[in-house]
């Protein structure tokens, strides 16, 4: 059965428990200390040893349904979004990365050789090489607790069940009811970000999707992200044109020299 | 900072991560295109140049073979896990232009190798070469233009905008750079004239691929900048002068000491330039978020 989180940002009060839970239960690298001056956000982006990354907006937009004045907070918890056409996958020429039994993306480490192409082919900066390593890494949706029948520890760890995860068709439809809720409250703004193949065609939706209250740029999420493979057949077509126009060049150049 | 109303980003932000390949990349790009042109001219020059260009013939087969063979070296320098090259055969994944790429270059480069070995032999040996070299000319065109469709099957905006013209940039600067090589090398009247002819063709080819690459990517406001400013822009530019000014000279009507070999060097040095532009607008366009969301929010 697919398995997927559904985050839900306007309950995200920026805690960074799930940034702390990834970082302790998968053994990742520290980041180093960093004063970036992004709000309360010194993790920065997604990387090869941050999985989980709290962004912070300090937005002077006021929020329907709050009393907040000219202001207010969005936070979200970002994560891989385990896409169901991922463009690292379909790049990976080791086959390293692969589709496990929950529908999740996985870049199995003993096989990946660093070779940058999921880097380049991530329509959402997700997947990092990692430069002392030198292989790929990025959320494995806790692929070894999931074996164990273990909930993901970010979700776990998640104090206001801002993350939540389950069965991707679950978190559909409770995504859906938290929405049909908000709006009941006037919150007009919300809406659901990659949940299906309808709203997020280039992907065909995403296993780990989003409650958004702002465009998705202003969370650093594509507005419309595509997997690359599907517009490369073009590029293809390219390829054999110029594979024709060089055949005929050389058979030409050879030809006139008769 | 506080977020622009109009067109927000996440505190200017890459909404990608930059390519991480190294300087060896766009280096293959240039030595594994001119392989695979060089195989491909190789295969013209047995089927259609007869023993008069016998020579030639080998010398194209071990331009494809030593050409495949040091990209391969580069592309392996690039990988973090530099001793698991051999996983790039691990599998054959046709949804990954590098997992093609990657079998076009393993098969084509000993063809090509063992087809320049045997072009002297005789007999038995003699047809084994030839039939080498007829696969290796055949894979050379995909290996000539394979780099194009690798590039733009990427979310990087600058070359996922220009994804039907990159093919064709890299296939005719594949055999520009091959033109230019055989110009820099010795040879006879007859050989002079297929690269003269190649070069006319290839370098002409090469000029209007660029322009046309230019339209793909400025076609949304703030993408182009990319490939047209910077270190990038200086490349590009650099290498479309050095591309002409080949062109020109090698149609001026004046003939002095070292001619060809400066037309070669001039073409060598803007195939170079060539792929390092391009390489280098894919980093500066993947760190520009807003190059990201104009991109797709105009639906390229």
């Amino acid at each position: 059965m697919p398995k997927g989180f559904f985050t839900d940002t306007t309950v995200c009060i920026g805690c960074k428990a799930c940034e702390v839970a990834c970082k302790q239960w998968n053994q990742l690298p520290e980041d180093g200390l960093f004063f970036s001056g992004m709000s309360y956000d010194n993790s920065v982006q997604l990387g090869a040893s941050t999985w989980r990354h709290v962004a912070f907006i300090e937005r002077p937009v006021p929020l329907s349904g709050q009393d907040n004045g000219s202001f207010s907070w969005l936070m979200m918890s970002d994560v891989c979004k385990h896409c169901r056409r991922a463009g690292c996958l379909e790049a990976c020429p080791t086959g390293a990365i692969i589709r496990t039994e929950f529908d999740t993306v996985y870049v199995q480490p003993d096989i990946c050789n660093g070779c940058g192409y999921c880097v380049a082919a991530c329509p959402f900066g997700v997947v990092d090489r990692e430069p002392k390593d030198g292989r790929a890494w990025k959320c494995t949706l806790c692929y070894d607790r999931l074996k164990g029948d273990l909930e993901p520890a970010c979700a776990k760890a998640c104090p206001t069940d801002s993350i939540l995860f389950g069965e991707v068709a679950d978190m559909q439809q409770k995504a859906r009811r938290r929405l049909h809720e908000l709006h009941e409250r006037g919150v007009v703004e919300a809406y659901l970000y990659g949940m299906d193949a309808e709203s997020q065609p280039g992907t065909e939706g995403l296993n780990a999707f989003f409650l958004l209250v702002d465009r998705p740029e202003v969370y650093n999420l594509p507005p419309n992200p595509t997997v690359p493979t599907k517009k490369v057949r073009e590029s293809w077509r390219s390829a054999a044109l110029a594979s024709l126009g060089l055949l005929a060049a050389a058979i030409g150049a050879v030809w006139s020299s008769r | 900072m506080t977020p622009s109303v109009d067109e927000p980003t996440y505190y200017d932000r890459p909404a990608l991560k930059e390519p991480v390949w190294i300087w060896s990349v766009p280096a293959y790009f240039y030595a594994g295109g001119l392989a695979g042109a060089a195989m491909t001219l190789g295969l013209a020059a047995q089927i259609a140049g007869g023993s008069r260009l016998r020579r030639f013939a080998e010398r194209c087969r071990w331009i494809g073979a030593l050409g495949g063979g040091l990209g391969s070296i580069l592309l392996i320098a690039d990988l973090g896990r530099p001793e698991r090259f051999l996983y790039m055969l691990r599998v054959f994944r046709p949804t990954s232009p590098m997992s093609i790429g990657s079998w076009v270059l393993a098969t084509a480069t000993p063809l090509s190798a063992g087809s320049a070995l045997l072009t002297r032999a005789s007999g038995f040996r003699r047809i084994l070469g030839n039939w080498f070299g007829i696969q290796a000319g055949i894979l050379g065109l995909p290996l000539a233009t394979y780099t194009g469709v690798l590039l733009s099957n990427t979310a990087v905006p600058v070359w996922q905008q220009a994804r039907r013209e990159l093919p064709l940039l890299f296939g005719a600067s594949a055999a520009a750079s091959l033109a230019s090589l055989l110009e820099l090398l010795p040879s006879n009247a007859s050989e002079r004239h297929v690269a003269a002819r190649l070069g006319l063709v290839s370098r002409g080819s090469e000029l209007v691929a660029a322009r046309l690459v230019e339209r793909a990517v400025t076609r949304v406001p703030g993408v182009g900048q990319a490939l047209i400013t910077g270190a990038a822009g200086a490349l590009w530019t650099t290498s479309a002068i050095l591309t002409a000014a080949s062109l020109v000279l090698s149609l001026a009507p004046v003939s002095f000491r070292g001619k060809r070999s400066l037309t070669g060097a001039m073409g060598t040095l803007a195939g170079l330039a060539l792929r390092f532009a391009v390489f280098q607008a894919g980093r500066a366009s993947a760190r520009d978020p807003r190059a990201t969301f104009r991109s797709q929010r105009a639906g390229l």
